[in-house]
């Protein structure tokens, strides 16, 4: 392929443009609504504007440079010590400023819209994410390790998860498929939908979820389409880490399935409705589960 | 209308409407039973899935909705006389605040489902005795007193809510925010209901003559011997208790206690000895046709009754008043 020299001495200031960039050590990635974040620097002073991202940050290993974080940001057990800076749903900009953070974690869909628009008219530098897959979970923890200067770390602990997610895949990849009905929220009765990644949790351990096709990431369902749907397991989150009372008032209904198999499951909902590589942990207690249902069948 | 009297038949037709609404409410679900399954079921055989669903989801869904819609009805048609106000509904004076700060609270908490309804009511009865003793004040009491009060302390109940909104973690709010708007899949036990609800539909009967002239102003009915003070705190009470219930047993369930009295005003004329019993049967059909097309008509997802009873009553109160005089 011929070569104009226009072309060629492009090339060189392309050349010349990233020596510069790597001389002045700046750091840079794309966030989950595709925006390049670039930073001078590694971030020291890191503001986490969801629970979920600032577990990310932890295990990513950027843990000791986080300087605020919203209310209910409860795990790992370190966070609970980090000064407030609103709930992610209201955040409060000035707490928020006065930490000076060098990087701000948003949440796409959590966070005001127009809340992180000000804090980067503010001048502050903004990664949005949102993992809606288990890739997405180890991507971001790669990102916001670069971003950090702690790639070793968030490499592994990506690493680790993408490991475990694809050994419970190929273990399961041939099992006989489980029907599942996975209970979000009790009152009103609402489940996930096929694009939610607890959804994705099901497949990996060989499930089909049931209402995988409804609209809407978390719908709102009625008790009697669990029964008309019949499901082999019924799995459920609830109020607390250690409180199965959501499966009790299905024993009831003895013609279905599950009941009569004994296949309500419940998993603890921080393992599996955060975004996080706690998931990892809620999916392999998920697949015992599903193991289970197949040892009855 | 010579020969027949309207008023046991305009209450027969309303009666029918209501069994018709429970009947269809029983025969539609995501699970299709036929005629002849149902028909099994209540005689006492059946599949016991059948059974289940109808004795245990369907027939106590029914129930709770034509209960929570009678008690509203008659709560808002009570409530009507007694501030002599059109927009006044069994919410206007601030008992459904106190119940949703009652219920929200609970659910902040972390409380199980099965506390929420007490938590409600109590809210409620707690929101009642307020009112009822702000409206007292120093120059005694009178019905624009007691409205006011009762529209400020919901606007005060307003801001809590809204607080404890803040403070939840994103997980319950969709379960919060459900409850704010009403629906019967909260309700546990129809019982409750139908305990208050029976006496309650008896009662209003005698009161009918004296909140009849009630309606046409205190002094007019002082001088024709009614004992005004005793009858409107009777109301006030008997209404708030009925709005307490309703609120309890499937939250704040909107519209039917405002437009329900209305609608039988424009169709029946304004004679409470025919409006209160009818709010009732009118409340309660409307009530269980609308929950059974929530829950029906994009199944299996679940529409708040809500809508569905404004998109019954807005379009049929509106023909009532164009066509009234």
């Amino acid at each position: 392929m011929p070569r104009s020299p226009l072309f060629r001495a492009l090339l060189q200031v392309l050349g010349l443009v990233s020596l510069a960039v790597w001389a002045r050590a700046e750091v840079c990635v794309d966030d989950d609504v595709d925006r390049r974040v670039c930073l001078e620097q590694p971030a020291r002073r890191i503001v986490a504007l969801s629970p979920g991202a600032t577990e990310l940050l932890y295990d990513a290993g950027a843990g000791d440079r986080l300087v605020g974080a919203v209310s209910f940001s409860d795990y790992p057990s370190e966070a609970k010590a980090l000064p407030r800076v609103g709930s992610y749903k209201r955040l409060d900009l000035e707490a928020i400023l006065a930490l000076k953070p060098d990087l701000v974690v948003a949440w796409v869909s959590g966070n005001p819209a127009t809340q992180v628009e000000r804090l980067e008219t503010l001048g502050l530098n903004v990664y949005r994410g949102e993992p809606l897959r288990f890739a997405e979970v180890a991507d971001t923890l790669e990102r916001l390790a670069v971003l950090a200067g702690t790639e070793p770390a968030g490499r592994a602990a990506a690493a680790r998860f993408r490991d475990g997610i694809t050994e419970l895949r190929d273990r399961f990849a041939g099992a006989d498929p489980v029907t599942v009905f996975y209970e979000v929220w009790e009152e009103p009765l609402m489940t996930v939908n096929g694009e939610h990644l607890i959804s994705e949790a099901i497949r990996t351990c060989g499930g089909v979820n049931v209402f995988a096709d409804l609209p809407g990431l978390a719908p709102r369902i009625g008790t009697e389409a669990v029964i008309a749907a019949d499901p082999e397991a019924i799995v459920a989150g609830g109020m607390g880490e250690n409180n199965p009372a959501w499966l009790t008032p299905w024993k009831r209904f003895r013609a279905l399935t599950a009941v009569q198999r004994e296949n309500l499951f419940f998993v603890p909902p921080s393992t599996l409705q955060r975004p996080t590589p706690q998931m990892l942990e809620g999916t392999r207690l998920l697949c015992d589960h599903l193991e289970r249902a197949r040892a009855r069948r | 209308m010579p020969g027949v009297s309207p008023r046991p038949l305009a209450l027969a037709l309303l009666a029918l409407a209501g069994a018709l609404a429970v009947a269809l409410s029983l025969a539609v679900g995501s699970v299709p039973i036929h005629g002849a399954e149902l028909w099994a079921v209540f005689t006492g055989g059946g599949d016991p899935l059948h059974r289940e669903l109808l004795l245990s989801l369907r027939l106590p869904r029914a129930l709770a909705a034509f209960a929570t819609g009678g008690l509203l009805g008659l709560a808002g048609a009570l409530m009507q006389v007694l501030l002599r106000n059109p927009l006044a509904d069994p919410y206007v004076l601030g008992l459904s605040g106190g119940a949703a700060v009652g219920a929200l609270g609970a659910m902040l908490l972390g409380a199980a489902a099965v506390w929420v309804p007490g938590a409600a009511f109590v809210g409620a009865l707690l929101s009642t005795v307020l009112v009822f003793g702000l409206a007292q004040g120093v120059g005694g009491w009178t019905p624009t007193r007691l409205l006011l009060t009762g529209v400020v302390v919901a606007a005060g109940w307003g801001a809590v809510v809204t607080f404890l909104l803040t403070l939840s973690p994103a997980e319950r709010l969709p379960g919060m925010l459900y409850w704010l708007m009403g629906d019967l899949s909260y309700a546990r036990s129809p019982w409750p209901a139908w305990l208050l609800l029976v006496p309650a539909a008896l009662l209003v009967v005698p009161l009918g003559r004296g909140l009849n002239v009630l309606a046409r102003g205190p002094l007019l009915a002082a001088s024709l011997g009614v004992a005004v003070r005793p009858l409107e705190i009777t109301v006030y009470v008997l209404a708030s208790a009925l709005t307490a219930m309703a609120v309890s047993t499937a939250g704040s369930v909107g519209f039917v206690g405002l437009v329900v009295p209305h609608m039988l005003r424009l169709a029946l004329g304004n004679d409470q000895r025919l409006i209160l019993p009818a709010s009732v049967l009118a409340g309660g059909a409307l009530l269980t046709l609308a929950d059974t097309l929530a829950r029906t008509l994009l199944a299996p997802q679940q529409l708040p009754v809500g809508v569905i009873t404004a998109l019954l009553g807005v379009p049929t109160f509106l023909l009532l008043l164009y066509r009234s005089r």
